[in-house]
């Protein structure tokens, strides 16, 4: 058996060498449609690496009690018309949370400016957090520390920076601990600096923000009243497994902090990165039913041409046949031969996919600062796109093969 | 070899009634109406008759490659004539070895490789197979073109490889259709002089040919004429095609 695979792979080698430009042609097909495949699931891989980065920036197991909603189908209005979450309530649900891991109260100010000695920065977000906010969603510190326990009860005016900030004031690569920055007047000692966290799904301030103990934050933010209008709590489950137990409990402090009667609807929202899953999929979706329909189209012209340049060889070699069904051949050896070609020809179809591919991808990725694909074929991907292409090449060359399998020795040694 | 051992040899082909018919649209064309034949290991026959009596269907009934319409066919005791096709193709492929007018050889493997071509279908290792074809290249006396395609080799040396081609399975029968029909006489005589030496080796031989000259050397002929044996004869006086070659070369010496 493994001779007569051996055989067939150096016949269709020799018969795809004596029509090179022929059999380049008959496998364009291929090329696009094996090209569609590896793209698609490059592009998708990304997509998923991307997001699963993003939601681990985020935290996987970490729940957001806040007024909005991030996803859902509560209506803008109903929102709207919930109750701010105090500080009061904030400090409350911290502390009565057991379940969970860590609680952070968490307050956020959009598009703030900051400065450092001349140097002013607008679009910069400035987060207040508790100290332990370090462990829930802070990223990883990359250089110094994030402030203490005491530090956030003493509200020091230390702050902790993002990759981006330290490159807009100091520039690139630079260590930024010891260095000062004014936020609404006040100066901050920066004690720590963020790793890099963004990619195409995290949200654009990751990068950019500066967090700050919140009691600073509401010294700064909400003036001599401490009145900030709407702040909110990050949980830490400690393990998805434990996020469901988290959220019970605190939508229980929640409501019983609130006073809500037992028919009244929560009017807060629990939020959980796992949310975006469900925006991501609708993309996914979308991406495979492109993707799919233009593949099958393009395989469909592939086979529709590899069958047909098979008809013509098998046409072309009908004395060939003859000859190897006198010598011995049978239909399956004749059958295999010609399968063997055509799964050759759309092999080769692969191969020059794979190359095409490789150079694309590359410089997508090199010249396009696309840091979320990768610049290579994923092997996963190689080896569906082989398996693909034989299948492919199977389907295509079964009838002409059966043909040439079924020719009658005599008719066709008389072929001329 | 004396005409009694011939008798004691086995029966090697066993012909019985045998018709083949070919339906083209309104007309029924009998090619072979009724043969019976009969031949024993280690005969050299010759089958003669004019154009269209029927000679090539009857060549490929014998070679397996074809079934008849009716009649029984036994080969070397297998029923050929019960056979499908890929019983027909493991008995071509063990007992015939074909040489055609036309030698039909693969023109883009090397001759090493088509000798080698009915070896890969009786499933020999590639180790074994090279070597059985190389020395069956040496013995049709083309040790030193084992690399040379086809059209690198004159029409004799192609007919040559063919042979070697028929030879390399160690089949029970030779079948030759017109072999020297695309040759000229000289090298056509040279073949002859290669299937006698076979044939003193024990091989059977059996020819098709219209021309005289070359049944002349069988040691028996058989004539068809519109598909049915005319007449089946032993060749009293054979022309021995070695002697003959050794003729030539030494009037070619005396010139
Ligand atoms: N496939 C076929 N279909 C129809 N008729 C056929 C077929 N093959 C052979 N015949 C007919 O059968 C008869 C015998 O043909 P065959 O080829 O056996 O003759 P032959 O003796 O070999 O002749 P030649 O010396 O010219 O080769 C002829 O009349 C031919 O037309
Ligand atoms: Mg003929």
């Amino acid at each position: 058996m493994w001779s007569q695979i051996l055989e067939g792979i150096k016949i269709a080698i020799s018969a795809i060498r004596s029509n090179k430009l022929r059999s380049g042609l008959t496998s364009l097909g291929v090329v696009i449609g094996i090209a569609f495949v590896i793209f698609m699931g490059w592009f998708l891989q990304g997509l998923d690496f991307a997001f699963e980065q993003a939601i681990s920036t985020l935290g996987t197991d970490v729940l957001y009690i806040d007024k909005w909603d991030w996803a859902g189908r509560k209506s803008w209005r109903e929102t709207m018309n919930r109750p701010d979450i105090t500080l009061r309530q904030c400090e409350e649900l911290t502390s009565r949370m057991q379940s969970a891991e860590a609680a952070s109260i968490l307050a956020r100010k959009w598009n703030a400016t900051v400065k450092s000695g001349s140097d002013n920065y607008t679009g910069i977000t400035v987060v207040g957090a508790n100290s332990v906010y370090a462990d829930i969603a802070a990223g990883v510190i990359k250089t110094g520390r994030f402030f203490s326990p005491v530090e956030d009860m003493y509200s020091s005016n230390v702050c902790v920076v993002g990759y981006d900030v330290v490159k807009n004031f100091f520039g690139e690569g630079t260590d930024p601990v010891g260095k000062e920055l004014k936020i609404k007047g006040v100066t901050f000692t920066i004690i720590g600096k963020i790793e890099k966290q963004g990619s195409m799904f995290a949200p654009p301030w990751i990068d950019n923000q500066i967090i700050i103990p919140i009691k600073s934050f509401l010294n700064i933010y909400s003036g001599s009243n401490k009145m900030m209008k709407n702040i909110s709590v990050a949980i830490k489950a400690g393990g998805e497994e434990n996020v469901e137990n988290a959220k019970m409990e605190a939508v229980g402090h929640m409501r019983q902090i609130r006073k809500l009667q037992p028919n009244q609807e929560n009017d807060f929202a629990v939020n959980e990165s796992q949310a975006f899953r469900d925006n991501i999929a609708n993309l996914r979706l979308g991406v495979w039913a492109v993707g799919i329909g233009l593949t099958a189209l393009s395989f469909l012209v592939g086979i529709i041409g590899i069958m047909n340049i098979m008809f013509v060889s098998v046409t072309e070699r009908t004395k060939e046949i003859g000859i190897r069904k006198a010598l011995g051949a049978r239909r399956r050896s004749i059958l295999f031969q010609f399968l063997v070609e055509a799964s050759s020809l759309c092999f080769l179809g692969a191969i020059i996919a794979f190359v095409l591919c490789s150079v694309v991808m590359f410089a997508v990725v090199r010249f396009g600062e696309v840091t979320f694909l990768t610049p290579y074929i994923p092997p996963n991907l190689l080896i569906i796109a082989t398996v693909v292409s034989i299948v492919v090449g199977v389907l295509a060359g079964m009838i002409p093969a059966m043909r040439a399998s079924k020719l009658d020795p005599v008719e066709a040694l008389r072929y001329e | 070899m004396s005409t009694s051992s011939e008798h004691e040899q086995p029966m090697l082909i066993d012909i019985e009634h045998i018709a083949k018919s070919y339906v083209m649209g309104e007309e029924t064309v009998h090619a072979l109406k009724d043969i019976s034949l009969k031949i024993r290991k280690n005969e050299y026959v010759a089958i003669m008759g004019p154009s269209g009596s029927g000679k090539s269907t009857l060549m490929n009934i014998l070679g397996c490659l074809d079934t008849p319409t009716k009649g029984s066919y036994i080969l070397n005791s297998n029923v050929v004539s019960e056979m499908d096709d890929n019983e027909l193709a493991e008995i071509r492929n063990k007992e015939i070895g074909f040489v055609f007018q036309t030698f039909n050889l693969l023109p883009r493997y090397s001759t090493l490789k088509n000798v080698e071509l009915p070896l890969v279908y009786s499933g020999m290792p590639s180790g074994e197979r090279k070597e059985r074809a190389e020395n069956a290249l040496r013995a049709v006396g083309l040790g030193d073109r084992m690399g040379h395609k086809p059209n690198e080799l004159s029409g004799g040396q192609r007919q040559r490889v063919a042979i070697a081609r028929a030879l390399v399975n160690s089949p029970s029968i030779i079948l030759a259709d017109e072999p020297t029909g695309n040759l000229d006489t000289r090298t056509g005589d040279d073949v002859m002089r290669m299937f006698e030496e076979l044939w003193l080796n024990g091989n059977t031989i059996i020819v098709v040919t219209h021309e005289p000259d070359i049944a002349a050397h069988a040691r028996r002929v058989v004539r068809v004429r519109d598909g049915v044996i005319e007449s089946d004869t032993i060749n009293e006086h054979p022309v021995s095609a070695i002697e003959k070659a050794h003729e030539v070369e030494l009037s070619e010496v005396a010139a």
